[in-house]
Order: structure tokens, then sequence, then C-alpha cells
């Protein structure tokens, strides 16, 4: 029995040695879905659909961005850095990633919901993103990490020689009186990498004892405030006055919280 | 202990030892280190920590570099505009062997001394380093219009692949590796035999005569501004005075010279100063290969130059746009420019296509 019960402790304390230490009060590191609800003012975003705009109507076919570098503000302003956090947010009909004989095609697909997980307990009441790649991983593309990945259609092929990310890609057409232009209105470059802080509308737990949302609201009207794509169609590295433009706001106007609990 | 206790016991340790190291049973080898060799006359290198030089990854790389498969059309691999007999050049002023078959816009660059080349890749430098830099070549519909999902997908068709890939990065084949092993080899690509560096050395065979060593003075006078020290270049980007007018902002600007980059006008016809080493190889000259001849090379630099705002400095020194050469000093130039030669560089066989 003595012996059975020198076995049992000596597995508690191998055991302990492995796993980290937890402080026992009945809340753990918790998760929290972020949502990248995506619209253009009021209306809910839809591609292929006509949304009038002022003198303009948009039909939208892609939309995508790349998320980086999150991060969640406590009420005594510790900040928790999510690792590795690299999230594609889009919605796309199918994309042919290539115009050879046998092209390869990424499927269509709308994604607006990221989850973090393993958030320290605390009440937060801000988050921090950025809209775009940090040089690091823009300037290395050899680097890889979260979901960054050059086979997502989201890296520069019309502007290759600088071998770095699209940040945000937005297409479709637009119509104004007669006129209709075929439009895409990227952005990229380590000089347009922007960080977006949101203060959240009250701090909100995070932890196990429940699951948590915090929705966010991209309006597309935003992303397009003070550009003009009938003349302007193309935004690209060419075109870096107006991709300046886009960036600020995407980092200034287009998110805002819609709630958090 | 009984037998149960004991069996209890064993399991127990077993438990714990498996909860407590990494689950990882199969055991690959560290793929084995390897230190550049650095001359003694060149600056020092420090490797790139994200992908440090391993002999699998080099011996993966040179594969890779030769490899046709590496194209959408697998009729082109990186060495056909990258010739080690031409110092990984292509002869040729724009050429047109891509896979679209449309004629470039800039000639292909020697490859030289990569691992020092920290300051920006292309003529332009719009690439920040050689694994990113992969990429452009490798997709462009101009070049070898590769898909990267089928370029993944035919290498994993071949065993020695997979086993190699394994071997260098411990990984499965994937873009990021690619670049990686193709940037290791280039980095190894090292020209520092030719007469010149044995002259500079002091070892047996590095006589220069009279000429030649007339000539480095006057290289050293008159272009080292730009092809700086023993690399031969400062890995920077100037204007050099072909062009004055920089207006012509067709095709993304590619005339337009590291502006397209930065958009800060003050580097308008700046291009990336290419390395003297084995320039006697490389021509044409420039990065649209205007000049065939390293002597019109010396011409437009003495009496050439076209003046704009962005002009290099070195290049209007006294208000007068020219470098003054007589055409006995460009003689003696070029007969030191012709020590630069490195036919052991061209001969090496660590650099050449794998049998």
């Amino acid at each position: 029995m003595k012996r059975i019960l020198f076995l049992a402790f000596s597995a508690v304390i191998l055991f302990s040695s492995c796993t980290k230490t937890t402080e026992v009060v009945g809340e753990f590191d918790g998760k929290a879905t972020v949502s990248f609800d995506s619209k253009v003012g009021t209306a809910d975003f839809a591609l292929a659909t006509d949304f009038t705009v002022g003198t303009k109507t948009y039909n939208f076919s892609r939309l995508r961005y790349w998320i980086s570098k999150v991060s969640l503000v406590d009420s005594k302003g510790v900040e928790y850095a999510v690792p590795n956090s690299y999230y594609l947010l889009e919605e796309v009909g199918n994309i042919t990633l290539s115009d050879l004989s046998d092209p390869i095609t990424y499927p269509a697909r709308k994604r607006e919901d990221v989850i973090i997980s393993d958030i320290p307990v605390g009440d937060y009441k801000t988050i921090k993103f950025s809209v775009g790649v940090d040089s690091k991983y823009n300037d290395n593309m050899s680097l890889q990490a979260g979901e960054l990945s050059q086979y997502s259609g989201m890296t520069n092929v019309s502007w290759m020689w600088l071998t770095s990310y699209i940040f945000t890609n937005l297409q479709g057409t637009v119509k104004e009186g007669t006129t209709t232009k075929t439009f895409k209105a990227e952005t990229g470059l380590n000089t347009n990498y922007k960080t977006v802080t949101l203060d959240l509308p009250t701090a909100v737990r995070i932890s196990t004892a429940k699951s948590t949302s915090i929705k966010l609201n991209v309006d597309v009207t935003k992303i397009l405030d003070g550009v003009d794509l009938i003349t302007t169609p193309t935004i690209g590295a060419s075109q870096a006055t107006v991709m300046a433009t886009l960036a600020n706001n995407y980092a200034t106007k287009a998110f805002t919280v819609t709630s958090a609990q | 202990m009984n037998i149960i206790e004991r069996y209890c016991f064993i399991i127990l340790i077993g438990v714990t030892l498996i909860s407590c190291k990494k689950s990882d049973i199969t055991t690959i080898q560290e793929p084995q280190a390897v230190s550049l060799e650095v001359p003694v006359n060149f600056p020092a290198y420090t490797d790139d920590l994200n992908n440090p030089l391993t002999r699998e990854g080099i011996e993966l790389g040179r594969l890779l570099f030769y490899d046709k498969r590496l194209s959408g059309n697998n009729q082109i691999s990186c060495a056909s505009c990258h010739k080690q007999s031409l110092s990984f050049s292509d002869g040729i002023a724009l050429n047109n062997i891509g896979v679209s078959g449309n004629v470039l816009h800039r000639n292909a660059p020697a490859l030289v001394n990569m691992a020092w080349a920290k300051n920006g890749l292309f003529w332009d430098g719009g690439s920040t380093n050689l694994e990113s830099q992969a990429l452009g070549p490798l997709t462009s519909v101009d070049e070898m219009h590769q898909d990267l999902y089928q370029l993944v997908n035919e290498l994993k068709a071949v065993e020695n692949y997979v086993v190699r890939f394994k071997s260098a990065f411990k990984s499965d084949i994937s873009d990021a590796t690619i670049m990686k092993a193709l940037a290791q080899f280039q980095r190894t690509i090292v020209s520092s035999s030719s007469r010149y560096d044995k002259y500079k050395r002091g070892e047996t065979g590095g006589n220069l005569t009279d000429s030649e060593l007339q000539g480095l003075i006057l290289v050293q006078q008159k272009c080292q501004s730009c092809h700086k020290g023993d690399l031969f270049t400062d890995n920077e980007y100037h204007n050099n005075g072909l062009d004055d007018d920089f207006s012509n902002n067709s095709l993304e600007g590619i005339y337009q010279g590291r502006y397209r980059v930065t958009f800060n006008t003050a580097d308008l016809g700046k291009f990336k100063t290419p390395t003297l080493r084995n320039v006697m190889l490389t021509a044409p000259y420039m990065h649209d290969g205007r000049f065939t001849t390293v002597q019109q090379v010396l011409d437009h630099y003495s009496n050439g130059i076209k003046v704009s705002p962005s002009l290099a400095p070195s290049l209007n020194p006294f208000g007068i746009p020219a470098i003054p050469l007589s055409s006995t000093d460009k003689a003696n130039i070029i007969a030191f420019l012709k020590t630069l030669t490195d036919s052991s560089f061209i001969n090496n066989p660590k650099l050449s296509k794998p049998q």
C-alpha cells in the first residue's frame, strides 16, 4: 500500500513538473471570435449585386485583405499580442490563379470570422490589428506565419518586381451615368502598412466562463471615400498617391466596432 | 515491488517521458552547417539567420537552379539566363526566351558575390532578399511563368526532391523552401580568384603589367565611388546619366529606375551598380544592355553623360558632366578590367550543372 501511495505521489510530482502551473480560480485562458462584417453603407456586402452610392453604382467581385498582428489590451493597459496572427479575410468567387493550360482555381469563399484562442483571462477594452503584412514578412516571402501564403493570389503579380504581398484588394465594376469601368483597387508596400486601434463599447471579459464575440463593421463605402474609380479604375503600386488614400481609409475609416459581449 | 506495481511504474515512467518529450520519434539528421569561405580581401559576411547555409540546402538550390521544371513550359531554368560561362549573365541585351516569348525590358544581371548583395535585388531594388527575389522571375509571364502550385506538385513527384527537401529543411516541398534553397545556392556564387585578387593578396600568379597597374589606379580614382572596394560595387543605386527624361511612366515605371520602388523623385533614373568583376564576360552593359562593349561604356562616362536633377554628383564634379579619360586611360582601364576575369569561377564545378 505504501508503495502504491509512493507511486501515486511520484506520479503527481512527475506530471506537475510537465504542466504549466495555472491559478485555479475556475477561469482559464479564453477564446474570442472577431467578426469582420462587411457592409456597403448599411446594407450587407454581397458579390455580384448592385449597390448605389451617391452617383455611382458598384458591383463587386472581390473583397480581400490581410489582417495581421492582432492584439487585445485589457483594462489595466496590458497588451496581449496574438501569436502568428495573420488572417486573410475575404469574400470571393472562384479565382483562377494562373492562365496556364491547366489552371488552378482558388475556390469561392466568404470568410469574416477570426477565432482567437488562448487569450489570458482578463477584461479587455481595446482591440488592435493591422491591415496588410508587416515588413518582416512582406520583405521576405520565404518566412511564413499564420495564414500567409503565396498560393492565395494575394502576392503581387502585376507589380511582381516588388516581391511582396498585396495588402488589400477590392474588385468589380463601377457605373456612373453611361460610363462603366472595371476596377481593381489594391494596396501594398511597407509604407501603407497601417495599424487600427478600436476601443470596445465596454470592457469585455474573456475567459473559459463564456464565449466572447467582438463584432466589427467593415464599410466598403468608407474604403472608397475620396477615391474616384471612374477616373482611377486601377490602383496599384504605380498609383502611389491614390493607393495611400485607400490605405488611410482602411486605417482610419473602414473599421468600427458594432458590439463586444 | 510486485509485478503489478512494477508494470504500473514502467507505464508511469513511459507516460511521463512521452508527455514531457516532443513526440518527434522519427529522427531526421540535422543539415550540415556551412560557413561561407570569405576571401581575405572581401568584407565580412553574415549568414542569414532565417535561412542559414547548409550543405544540403546549397546542393538542393543548385539542382533547382538548373532544373527546367521551374518554368511553366519546362523549357527554361534559372541558368538559361544566368549562364556560368558568362558569369551568370546571358550575353543578350534584352532576351525573349521567356515563356511568353516577349522581349524583356531588363538585361539579365550577372550573379556574382550575391552573399554580399544585401541592399535590394533587381536593377531597381524591388526585392529585399534573394528568397523573395526568386518569385519575380519564377512567376513573371514573360520569364518563367510558373504556377507555384504546379511547381510544388511537379517537384513532389520526384523522389529525389522529396528526400532532399526533407534533409535540407526537415519539411515537405513548399514555395518557401524552394525560395530558401535557391537563395542558399546563389549565396555560394563567389568570384574571388581573378588575377587582380592574387595581386591584391600577394599570391603566386598575381602579377599585373604596367598598363594594368595604371588601369587599377584610374579605376580607384575615377570609378570606385560607385564600383567600390574589392566587391567593385557599392550595391547602391545611381543615375549614371544614361537618360535625362524620365517622364515615360508606362509599364509600371520601368523607365524610371528606382523611382518605381521608392516614389522618391531623387531616385529617378537610378539603377543598381553592377560589379566590375568578370565585366569582360557580361556584355552587353547597363540595365537595358544598350552598350555592347566596355569601350562604349567608357566613352559614355567621358563624353556621353546626360544631366538631370538626380544625376550622381560624382559624374558631374565641376559642373562638367564627364569623367575625363584619355584614350590611353581607357586602354589601361580595359587592360585592368581584364584582370578581374575569374576563370576558376566560371569553371568551378561546384557552381555548374549537377551531373
